[in-house]
């Protein structure tokens, strides 16, 4: 491994969990992420922020090669996942992604979108399966509905069993790509304090939002993305009350 | 006064706004009823009476080429009889009349009709008289032809006494063959529908290549040539009826395929990747996420497929199939060979009709059940 990447600052200690090292995408002739460097130990929540179109959610699935980095590499603990000999459908099931539209599958029950990565995926026996589902949805205040459809479920109600759904998979990062953004503002506090409760707990996460307040108490660290490059990063508190660039500045003044 | 009032439970009902009709656009809409009605019952009343009643071969008949040695001669005669009847040209006349009267009448008051309900009846009083009208001329310029020569070659029940069996058995074979091909089609049509969506042109190119073939040529063609290719290029011997199957199969096949490729393009991106990011390999994610959802969405055109195939299955008349292998179509063409009477085509056209006719109801239903937004939530089992 080459030294330690890019500006980061850990919160936590030991080995870096998820490292991207000069990380460029294109789509056509569009530049969406341009050269970025990153490392997460254990325990780190890491907000990304910056204005829409600025790369966020490309640099979150590139994370877990949901979009495959055009150049550059990915590393998740000690492998070079960009490496094409990889088994990505084996480094999935460590990451869990939580995303914008939850997209629960709609022909099965709340129970059954749990369990069925747990049986076809890990090989649980139904029992198994069934049990973990159960507990997770429980935490995430889901456990009376699942016999229910997806399409029975709140927005907000729905991105709980998205998260438990990802969680029973026992992930070391969870991803959530703008969780909140497709939701009506009273359902959001409920998928935020799903989410302030994994952070407690220790989880280490990623999470791409335009909830200010949130990255600003949870996030233990910020990165503020424009136009494909970490123009800013740091403590989020630190970032939000001095801002060093005029751009983070110009941002902030137009979302809080 | 405060008065507590008794809680009702009366169902709450969405206010009336169409508003009261009037004389005027109640005619109007009456009328356009009457027209249409005289000229149905007047046409059926006259039919029936002849039918039911004891007549002789008339001249006017006997110039119209039906002689008394012909099976079935006087029924003909009583068509042609009850088309000429007083009964049935008063009322053609009449009908059109009051047609015109409420066309008339209503396309030129009802732009001044002051409520909801007032114009729809003034307008749909117009419609049914212009209906009525047209109706009325068609059967008089069909009258004025020869329509004792119809009705001598397609109206002529007299010979199919003694089909009924033949019949039923041509409507089973007919829906063995459209089911047998259907059902191998879809599972054609669904490894093919994977295949062309595949990321590489080397798996897509074959699968495209057979669809555009089957689509390309005509079915008829496919038959003829699958009967001979199998027999002499690779010296399968299978009676018609399997060639035709295995046709059939092939044929549907390309069509499923593009059906299943449609119904799979349109769900979501979002599924395959929540599928993929649980760690799921592409062949699961379609195995239990994108194909169940997929298959809902292609059932009503898939249905509508299933009604083509029992229509173009009438083509298998041009295989040597064995009598008791024939077809509804088949059948007829039997029945019109031995008799020269090709009213076995018009109860053929009825039979395939008693076949098509639910299920095309079958896929109107489907097709409104999928747009409520019902399939994916409810019922679905998975």
């Amino acid at each position: 491994m080459t030294g330690p990447v890019g500006a980061a600052r850990p919160i936590g200690a030991g080995e870096p969990i998820v490292r991207l090292d000069d990380v460029h995408k294109w789509f056509g002739n569009l530049h969406v992420l341009k050269g970025v460097d990153l490392a997460m130990v254990q325990r780190d929540v890491v907000v990304v922020v910056g204005p829409s179109g600025g790369g966020k959610s490309t640099l979150l699935r590139c994370v877990s090669l949901l979009e495959v980095p055009t150049s550059g590499r990915v590393f998740f603990e000690d492998r070079n996942i960009t490496d094409i000999r990889t088994n990505l459908n084996e480094v999935r099931t460590h990451i869990g992604i939580v995303f914008q539209a939850y997209n629960l599958f709609p022909h099965m029950t709340t129970l059954r979108n749990v369990t069925l990565a747990l049986e076809k995926v890990l090989g649980l026996s139904d029992d198994e399966a069934h049990d973990r589902a159960m507990e997770q949805l429980a935490r995430v205040g889901m456990g009376h509905k699942a016999s229910v459809y997806p399409g029975q479920l709140s927005g907000g109600q729905q991105q709980r069993v998205a998260i438990a759904r990802a969680l029973a998979m026992e992930p070391k990062v969870m991803l959530f790509d703008e969780v909140t953004s497709a939701l009506d503002p009273e359902l959001v506090g409920e998928v935020l304090e799903v989410m302030t409760r994994l952070a407690v707990e220790g989880m280490t996460m990623m999470v791409v939002t335009h909830e200010m307040g949130f990255a600003r108490e949870v996030g233990t660290r910020m990165l503020f993305l424009d136009e494909g490059r970490i123009a800013e990063e740091g403590e989020p508190k630190e970032m939000f009350y001095h801002p060093q660039s005029d751009r983070l500045r110009q941002f902030l003044a137009k979302v809080l | 006064m405060a008065v507590v009032e008794a809680p009702t439970f009366e169902p709450e009902v969405a206010p009336d706004v169409r508003g009261p009709t009037a004389p005027l656009p109640a005619t109007i809409f009456a009328l356009g009823i009457a027209a249409l009605m005289v000229i149905a019952l007047g046409v059926v009343v006259t039919q029936v009476n002849y039918a039911l009643s004891d007549r002789v071969l008339t001249q006017n008949c006997i110039a119209e080429e039906i002689s008394p040695e012909d099976n079935g001669a006087i029924g003909v005669c009583n068509i042609i009889e009850a088309l000429e009847d007083p009964l049935t040209t008063g009322s053609l006349y009449l009908g059109m009349g009051l047609g015109v009267l409420a066309l008339v009448l209503g396309a030129s008051t009802y732009r001044r009709m002051d409520s909801k309900r007032r114009r729809d009846h003034a307008i749909t009083g117009a419609v049914l008289g212009s209906q009525a009208v047209l109706l009325a001329i068609v059967i008089l310029w069909f009258r004025s032809a020869t329509p004792g020569l119809f009705a001598k070659h397609f109206l002529n029940f007299a010979d199919l006494q003694g089909y009924g069996g033949a019949f039923v058995r041509g409507a089973k074979n007919t829906l063995i063959l459209a089911f047998a091909g259907e059902m191998g089609g879809i599972v054609i049509g669904l490894v093919l529908g994977i295949l062309v969506l595949s990321q590489r042109r080397a798996v897509r190119a074959p699968a495209r290549t057979y669809i555009n073939f089957f689509r390309g040529t005509p079915l008829i063609w496919q038959l003829v040539t699958g009967y001979f290719l199998l027999l002499f290029g690779f010296g399968i011997r299978l009676s018609a009826f399997s060639v035709a199957i295995i046709v059939f199969a092939l044929n549907t096949g390309a069509y499923a395929a593009e059906v299943f490729r449609a119904g799979i393009q349109s769900i979501e991106r979002g599924q395959i990747e929540a599928a993929r990011s649980l760690g799921m390999s592409y062949f699961q994610a379609m195995r239990y996420a994108i194909v169940p959802q997929a298959v809902r969405r292609v059932i009503p055109p898939l249905m509508n497929e299933f009604v083509i195939l029992i229509k173009d299955t009438a083509l298998v008349v041009v295989l040597g199939l064995t009598a008791n292998e024939y077809d509804i179509f088949t059948t007829a063409r039997e029945g019109q060979s031995a008799t020269f009477n090709a009213t076995f085509f018009t109860v053929a056209a009825i039979a395939y009709l008693i076949v098509t006719l639910p299920l095309i109801r079958l896929v109107n239903a489907a097709e409104k059940r999928l747009r409520s937004g019902l399939v994916g939530i409810a019922g679905a089992g998975g």
